[in-house]
């Protein structure tokens, strides 16, 4: 079924393809990556694409949280989070009392999400592939691949990636001293050349003939590093190596991001005041190697001591591609999940959330954009039936752009599993031929139907932690 | 000299004891364990009694009240001694009261699909059949994998052989925490290993369903032949049958003390467990894995009382590789319990294969399980780490609730027991407090 769907979908993008406009993209789609002209032109609304998610519990991953409000986007951007808004007739609506809105999930990295599991996603990408939908379903909007960074605009490409050439990686390993030796002496000589470089700036203005200082020699990357054009990127998991990595970033001023950072736990002043990033799996395993002295070996406290000592967290599953296999919980697929092994170490529930949207944004230099709800950002919302860290929540609409790419019950996947009360009826979204009441009060029957039938269904704060 | 004569009595005296003992090193747990080099504390054998204060109590007995809210558990020489509400249950006097009134408990978690009970060497694939070998050979008492196992609440496994074969030889069911390995048997044998198809299908060069379906059969009706000829003769008298110790496992499977568990998944698999080895065979049987429209006999399963203990895998995809292989193709992502639930079957656990799935995700299982549609409104997914475990294995009249005489083997948690944030911050087995955060490394 699957694959008779995405084969369909695939004819219906070739078909879509071969259409001389871009009707089919929505309106004023090619403004969402336009810049701040888009923003700041507001003079004329007349071909505005408004749309509003009215009536929800809106978490706008920054620590606030707006019950029954209403979430409006103007062309594919956050236009104003509130009450009482002033929703345009024509505006697009989505009903989602009883629901709550997270902003979409970023995947600090993930395999498969865009198409096919390998080669370039930029030669493989397929935005009608059946493993985009269960990465929307899982709420992920966003992906780090590579060093670029993608949103799942299902059905479209355009505009598609949002940052490129993010990280420089780079090696620090016990096992190979040259290699870590080799790495240091690049730093120190692209560091001096920067130095001679600035000197020769200053200089210049007086000395019109001085020589500019050779570049040979340099490694490109370190130097990028340096001058803040790309992250250093690392994998560690072992103490030493962590250390290692720290006392680099601190003597050169850069602030590299670490996946794996297992025994971050044992170092954790260290890496905080090296301004280390950790990327982890909190629920990664690593025996402790009984002949170090020192604390070691994997803790499930380990994001909430770093995340304590001033160390951001982003969270990454032991698998980032997804596994159709039947094993769960540990694929890209359960991302959500994987934070509630960091809350069960104590890590807060806000870091938590922050760890799969705002943290993973800003590694990747997209927290401008996407990584929380806020004005002038774009809108990728997901609507859960409860808590997006607890295992039995669903998203049941996902939103990318301020336009609707996923909804539960249309989709073949999960639709069966708790399906919404409301769901025969088709009201959802409608083309604005009802004037839109935020806040209604009485409401029109149906609405107080889901509310009643759905009640327990929901998922509170108060659900045990 | 010597050497020898005393292995001749010590053979001819483990004869003897095999006349009288049906299994002499078989063996069933015991009353429960005092604790090992220090003074026993509260509601451990010898100590004081114990009393837990809860704010919610998850008791799971199979029938009658599962939850009681703000409860008061009383514990004494390592059993369970009553658990009621707080305001009619009196705590005796000299009773050491242990303050979890912020907390939840519930029983400790028992998986019957485990293989890090010891060391690796359980898939012995000589035979094709090897009903006499015992994975009680090697275990390993409390060993790290098991350890994290108890932190995260696992308190029972059934310790069993691989599946490379049909019969890979005995389990055993213990705890997990106790350090001597007589302190931690429950039973030997825990089950008899079964694998039905699968795995086995890959042995030497090579053998087919027919070919293993009629071995068994063969094997099994010989067992249970052996297991009536000492039947009558322990009834009726007359000459005593011959021993035969590969098949001593038979007279514990004749006289229901053990069960068979199976390595079973796609229909056609799981229909032959139900009808060889349940129906025709009238063994206590249940279904282990159960995967790959498995759940398409839940109804045969239920009338015929064959319980399903789900797992490694929760979910079923159509994807080509299971299509092409077992033909299960479902047009949704399905989740596997949700599917034998909504079959009619009663009683479903979950398992976790260890370490395919790592022991301390137990309950991981069961939340997955829930998400993928499994209704636990009647806390079914506890029920499903705990007591359904229990009456599968036999063994509910010790562990899998929190009932008066049954063994303490008890979790204190931050709250809902299969959620991932919540944390498991005491284990008692049998009254011993095994792992407690309060003074010992997090382990998980």
């Amino acid at each position: 079924m699957i694959r008779l769907q995405s084969l369909t979908r695939l004819a219906l993008a070739a078909a879509f393809a071969a259409l001389p406009l871009r009707a089919q993209e929505g309106g004023q789609e090619g403004s969402t990556g336009g810049g701040e002209e888009a923003a700041q032109a507001p003079t004329d609304d007349s071909d505005a694409r408004w749309f509003a998610i009215q009536g929800g519990d809106i978490y706008t991953g920054t620590g606030a949280v707006l019950r029954g409000a209403t979430l409006l986007a103007k062309n594919g951007r956050i236009h104003a989070i509130g009450y009482d808004l002033d929703v345009p007739p024509e505006a697009k609506t989505l009903d989602a009392r009883g629901y709550r809105l997270y902003p979409g999930l970023v995947a600090i990295s993930s395999q498969g999400l865009l198409g096919n599991a390998s080669g370039d996603f930029r030669d493989t990408i397929d935005p009608f592939h059946f493993r985009m939908v269960l990465g929307l379903a899982t709420g992920i909007t966003t992906t780090g691949v590579g060093s670029s960074v993608v949103k799942l605009k299902r059905f479209s490409v355009k505009d598609a990636v949002i940052n490129e050439r993010v990280f420089s990686t780079f090696a620090w390993s016990n096992n190979n001293p040259r290699g870590k030796s080799e790495l240091r002496d690049k730093f120190a000589a692209a560091a001096r050349y920067q130095r001679e470089y600035r000197e020769w700036q200053r200089k210049v203005k007086e000395q019109k003939d001085l020589p500019e200082p050779s570049k040979r020699g340099i490694d490109n990357n370190v130097l990028a590093v340096l001058n803040g054009d790309t992250t250093a990127k690392f994998s560690t998991n072992d103490r030493d190596e962590l250390l290692g990595v720290a006392r680099l970033a601190q003597e050169y001023g850069f602030r590299p991001v670490v996946e794996g950072c297992q025994e971050g736990w044992t170092i954790a002043d260290e890496l905080g005041r090296a301004g280390v990033r950790a990327v982890v799996t909190p629920r990664a395993r690593r025996t402790k190697d009984e002949r170090q002295v020192f604390d070691g070996g994997s803790s499930i406290e380990n994001a909430a001591i770093l995340h304590r000592a001033g160390v951001p967290v982003a969270i990454t599953p032991a698998t980032e591609g997804v596994d159709l296999g039947g094993l769960v919980g540990r694929d890209i697929m359960h991302l959500p999940l994987e934070p509630g092994f960091a809350v069960r170490g104590g890590l807060p529930e806000r870091a938590a959330l922050e760890s799969i949207t705002l943290q993973p944004a800003r590694y990747l230099g997209v927290s401008h954009r996407v990584g929380s709800l806020e004005v002038g950002k774009d809108c990728d919302v997901i609507v859960t039936d409860g808590d997006v860290l607890h295992y039995k929540t669903f998203v049941q609409w996902a939103v990318v752009d301020g336009k609707v790419v996923y909804d539960k019950e249309k989709e073949l996947f999960f639709a069966h599993i708790r399906p919404r009360p409301e769901a025969e009826a088709p009201r959802k979204i409608d083309a604005g031929e009802t004037p839109p009441k935020p806040e209604a009060e009485d409401g029109e029957g149906e609405g107080e139907k889901k509310d009643d039938a759905g009640g327990d269904e929901r998922r509170g704060d108060d659900e045990p932690k | 000299m010597r050497v020898q004569r005393i292995r001749a009595s010590t053979l001819l005296a483990l004869l003897a004891a095999s006349a009288v003992v049906p299994c002499a090193a078989a063996q069933r747990g015991g009353p429960p364990a005092a604790p090992v080099g220090r003074p026993p504390l509260a509601g451990e054998v010898g100590g004081p009694g114990l009393a837990i204060r809860a704010k919610k109590v998850l008791a799971v007995p199979d029938e009658g009240q599962q939850v009681h809210d703000n409860a008061v558990i009383l514990v004494r020489e390592g059993l369970i001694e009553a658990v009621g509400p707080a305001r009619t249950t009196t705590i005796p006097a000299d009773y050491e009261v242990l303050d979890a009134s912020d907390r939840w408990v519930c029983p400790g978690f028992i998986d019957l699909h485990a293989h890090v009970g010891g060391t690796f060497d359980i898939n012995e694939m000589v035979y094709l059949v090897n009903p006499g070998l015992r994975v009680s050979s090697s275990v390993v008492p409390s060993n790290p994998a098991l350890e994290r196992g108890v932190a995260a609440g696992v308190t029972t496994i059934l310790f069993i052989p691989g599946s490379g074969v049909n019969v890979g030889g005995q389990g055993v069911l213990m705890k997990t925490a106790l350090k001597r390995y007589e302190d931690a048997v429950v039973r030997d044998p825990g089950s008899m290993k079964l694998a039905q198809a699968g795995n086995p299908e890959g042995w030497t060069v090579g053998v087919g369903r027919s070919f293993m379906n009629w071995n068994t059969r063969w094997m099994f009706r010989r067992g249970l032949l052996y297991a009536k000829r000492w039947e009558d003769h322990e009834r009726n008298g007359g000459p005593q049958p011959r021993h035969e110790f590969d098949l001593e496992i038979f007279r514990w499977l004749a006289r229901k003390d053990t069960q068979i568990s199976t390595h079973t998944q796609i229909f056609q698999v799981v229909l032959s467990t139900l009808t060889m080895v349940r129906k025709e065979l009238g063994l206590d049987v249940y279904i282990d894995h159960g995967e790959m429209a498995g759940y398409k006999l839940a109804p045969l399963a239920q009338e015929l009382g064959v319980n399903a203990i789900l797992g490694p895998r929760v979910i079923e995809v159509p994807t080509r590789q299971f299509i092409n292989w077992t033909g299960s193709n479902p047009e949704a992502i399905l989740g596997i319990a949700a599917e034998y639930q909504k079959g009619g079957l009663k009683r479903i656990g979950f398992n976790t294969d260890s370490p395919v799935i790592p022991q301390e995700e137990l309950f991981l299982q069961a939340s997955t399980g829930a998400r993928y549609g499994f209704d636990d409104s009647n806390v079914d997914t506890v029920r499903g780490l705990t007591i359904v475990p229990a009456i599968t294995a036999g063994i509910a009249d010790k562990v899998g609730s929190i009932e008066p005489g049954k063994e303490a083997d008890l979790l204190i948690l931050t709250g809902d027991p299969i959620d991932p944030r919540t944390s498991v911050e005491k284990v008692l087995i049998e009254g011993q407090r095994v792992y407690d955060t309060a003074s010992m490394k997090r382990r998980y």
